[in-house]
């Protein structure tokens, strides 16, 4: 769902952009005449930038900076991504609603892990102004 | 001091610990139980509290954030009760905090 990932550190934190328009297939029936966006969508938004920090970390501890060279490497992309587990618990605050012509700016940082759960720290700002935050838990899959 | 005095306080900072702990377990994890209801010796997880390893993962947080103490992944046993988290925080930081 991200449009653009405009900071990385792998494994450390990211920063995206999700643009919010109205062809988005949920403001259909969310709702008619009164296009919100989902929570659940924001928080989509988030693990996914959170699966990538998460992948690009693993691809770093590989000795990989460079997505070019994954080839070179030997390294099935599938079996870096099948390391990421699941959303193991999700602890959210919206603050205000996101509609269409919104740009989100989605951040996440990884926090503390004990042994495969990973805390991290999400937010979701629009102009500046905070309308997502809280945690999210993720798992790794051995 | 005597050594029944030294006694004496180091079995009221014990205490104190205890407190404090199942505290940062009630707020931490948003549990609808007073103080008195968590046992130094009951089991978190599992029979005793029910915690899981998400909350486990949350109080890790919690014990780092409130005594700078680290828990690795290889001392999880350190979770089995209130009384075995203090001995593992009194442990921890024995030196850096007690002065006298």
């Amino acid at each position: 769902m991200i449009d653009k990932v405009t900071e990385l550190e792998p494994g450390v934190r990211g920063r995206g952009i999700k643009n919010v328009t109205i062809n988005e297939h949920f403001f259909q029936g969310h709702f008619p005449k009164e296009p919100i966006m989902p929570g659940v969508m924001i928080i989509e938004c988030l693990a996914q930038l959170t699966a990538l920090v998460y992948c690009c970390g693993i691809l770093q501890e590989k000795g990989i900076n460079d997505m070019g060279k994954l080839h070179d490497a030997h390294i099935d992309p599938e079996e870096i991504a099948a390391q990421v587990g699941y959303l193991a618990n999700v602890n959210i605050k919206f603050r205000s609603p996101v509609v269409p012509g919104d740009q989100l700016i989605l951040d996440c940082i990884l926090g503390k892990s004990l042994g495969l759960l990973r805390k991290v720290k999400v937010s979701a700002k629009v102009n500046n102004t905070i309308t997502a935050e809280g945690d999210l838990i993720v798992s790794r899959k051995e | 001091m005597s050594v029944k005095e030294a006694v004496l306080n180091s079995v009221k900072k014990r205490k104190k610990l205890n407190e404090r702990l199942k505290k940062m377990i009630i707020e931490r994890l948003n549990l609808d139980l007073e103080l008195v209801e968590i046992e130094d010796d009951a089991g978190l997880f599992g029979m005793g509290l029910g915690l899981d390893s998400i909350d486990a993962l949350d109080l890790a947080v919690g014990v780092a954030e409130e005594f700078d103490v680290t828990i690795e992944d290889d001392q999880m046993e350190v979770f089995r009760s209130v009384n075995t988290l203090a001995d593992f925080i009194e442990q921890q930081t024995e030196g850096s905090t007690d002065n006298d």
